[in-house]
């Protein structure tokens, strides 16, 4: 019988023996991963097309309403006006965004990588909707930021700039509205199905459908369901909470037509806030459901 | 019926998910129902309902979702490879997934349609709704059955075509129109049964050459793709 010959090389491997970080640097990554991915950043160049196709439709047009005003003296609209102004593209950019955040996790069965970390079931859907928020934020808010700038730069006084600035800062708020009640409603939907596709068109479907029956509802033979109409709807939600809340910057056009809210303001931000936290109290039964799998 | 139509139509119905298309044609009759109810005058909700949600959201929303479904599910999964490698010509494959795209389409939409317009207006409107809206269903199907073949992400090509090229540019530049399948069924639809709730600046003449010219150029470009068809692993 011939001696064994095999030998066990010492090829280097080592134990990790630097910090281990906890819940907290996981929720960061988790956020900042999920920022970088909404703009398709870090990713290859197909990855970039539809995010940036949004982001560049919306600040061309922030651009042609700086030369409008700084040419002719034309406000063509306000800080808050931007986000109406914009609603198309801000569902297509949750249509885009959601499924990219949440769905690839749930096909390729990943979940289960992440929940063994020390991460709390309900750390991945917050840092998720943390991500799309402020990705929709900036998308709305960038754009702003530039019509500031340039007015800025046309005015003359300081006062002047300082009376813009206070104009900017409800326009950014009115956009971060918008941003907390579409990314929470994008998201539900999209972490609802595996395939990007199917949720691409979800969210689509949703939120377009909802847009026809505020048209219904306001022409109703009831004052009530015509003040109520908004409601039904997204866009006209968040709209209501901004008039409701910052009438002036909104409505500039006095002749305009305006939705009319009647007494029922508060109603409008009640169901807001309700909408919000009930998309997330269901975004978190659907993780808790995902990650017992 | 061919064993692709069959293979096909079983893809659509064989998952709950299909399920989810019923709430709009359900929405768009419900609404319908209760503007009439309430004794709205139907030039007041005809143009939300029949227009606003009907043709430009039901009707390219289901052909989005059901035309890209045909052909680019199979291929986001890769079974595709199965039909490829049979020894079918390439528009035996096309053919009869197209006609069950637009086939499931025009159903979901056409009866809806018929009864909303049923509702507004008159026997004649329902009809020339529902045959427009099939001929914009074939149109939409083959537009998005070939876009599932030109890149990986069909769907959201379909929305930028909906969304913003119909929804945005049409509204604000109403030359685009002349480039708009939705406007192509309006204007058909008006000439069809003339009333005052239907309105655009697309000529019929345009429309129905234009029509024809979408569904037959999209499904020729569809056959030639699935000619040269590389099958590729998942992308970013």
């Amino acid at each position: 019988m011939p001696e064994p010959t095999g030998v066990i090389h010492d090829i280097g491997y080592q134990r990790y023996t630097g910090p281990r970080l906890g819940r907290r640097p996981v929720f960061g990554a988790l956020y900042l991963h999920g920022v970088r991915t909404a703009f398709g950043l870090g990713r290859s160049a197909k990855a970039k097309i539809f995010p940036w196709l949004v982001v560049g439709i919306v600040l061309m047009v922030a651009v042609a309403a700086t030369a409008m005003r700084a040419q002719f003296g034309q406000v063509v609209m306000t800080y808050a006006q931007f986000a109406d102004a914009m609603s198309w593209l801000v569902i297509f950019f949750v249509a885009v965004v959601a499924p990219e955040l949440v769905s690839r996790d749930l096909r390729s069965g990943v979940l289960p990588l992440y929940f063994s970390r020390p991460l709390p079931r309900s750390d991945y859907p917050v840092a998720k909707l943390l991500a799309l928020v402020t990705a929709l934020w900036l998308l709305l808010g960038a754009p702003q930021l530039l019509m500031f700038l340039g007015a800025a730069f046309t005015l003359d006084g300081l006062g002047a700039v300082w009376d813009e600035l206070l104009d900017l800062l409800p326009g950014l708020l009115y956009a971060g509205m918008w941003a907390v009640i579409f990314a929470s409603v994008g998201l539900l939907i999209a972490s609802l199905t595996g395939k990007r596709a199917f949720a691409a068109g979800g969210i689509v479907a949703v939120f377009l459908m909802t847009t026809p029956i505020v048209g219904t509802l306001s022409i109703l033979p009831s004052q009530t369901a015509n003040q109520l109409a908004g409601v039904a709807s997204p866009p006209t939600l968040v709209q209501g909470v901004g008039i409701w809340t910052m009438r002036d910057l909104l409505i500039t056009d006095p002749d305009g037509v305006a939705p009319d809210l009647g007494p029922y303001g508060p109603v409008y931000g009640l169901v807001a806030v309700a909408l919000v936290a009930a998309c997330v109290a269901l975004l978190l039964a659907r993780y808790r459901k995902v990650a017992a799998r | 019926m061919s064993t692709v139509s069959w293979i096909t139509a079983r893809g659509l119905f064989g998952r709950r998910r299909f399920l989810l298309l019923l709430p709009l044609p359900v929405l768009l009759v419900a609404l319908a129902v209760l503007s009439r109810a309430l004794g709205v005058p139907p030039t007041d909700w005809g143009p939300p309902v029949l227009v606003g949600l009907g043709l430009a959201v039901v009707l390219p929303v289901v052909a989005l979702i059901v035309g890209t479904g045909v052909l680019g599910a199979e291929i986001d999964d890769g079974t595709v490879v199965h039909v490829l490698t049979t020894p079918l010509p390439r528009w035996q494959i096309v053919l009869p997934k197209l006609a069950v795209a637009a086939g499931v389409t025009a159903a979901t939409v056409v009866v809806p349609l018929f009864a909303a317009g049923l509702l507004a207006d008159s026997v004649r409107l329902g009809l020339a709704l529902a045959g427009a809206a099939a001929a914009g269903a074939l149109a939409y199907s083959a537009l998005f059955l070939a876009a599932s073949l030109l890149t990986r992400r069909p769907v959201l090509l379909g929305l930028v075509y909906v969304l913003i090229w119909e929804g945005l540019l049409g509204n604000v530049i109403t030359g685009t129109r002349v480039l708009s399948i939705q406007h192509y069924v309006i204007a058909v639809a008006d000439r069809l049964a003339p009333t005052n709730l239907l309105e655009t600046t697309v000529s019929v003449p345009l429309a129905v050459t234009m029509t024809v010219l979408v569904s037959v150029g999209f499904t020729l470009l569809a056959v030639d793709r699935l000619r040269s068809f590389s099958v590729a692993g998942e992308t970013s």
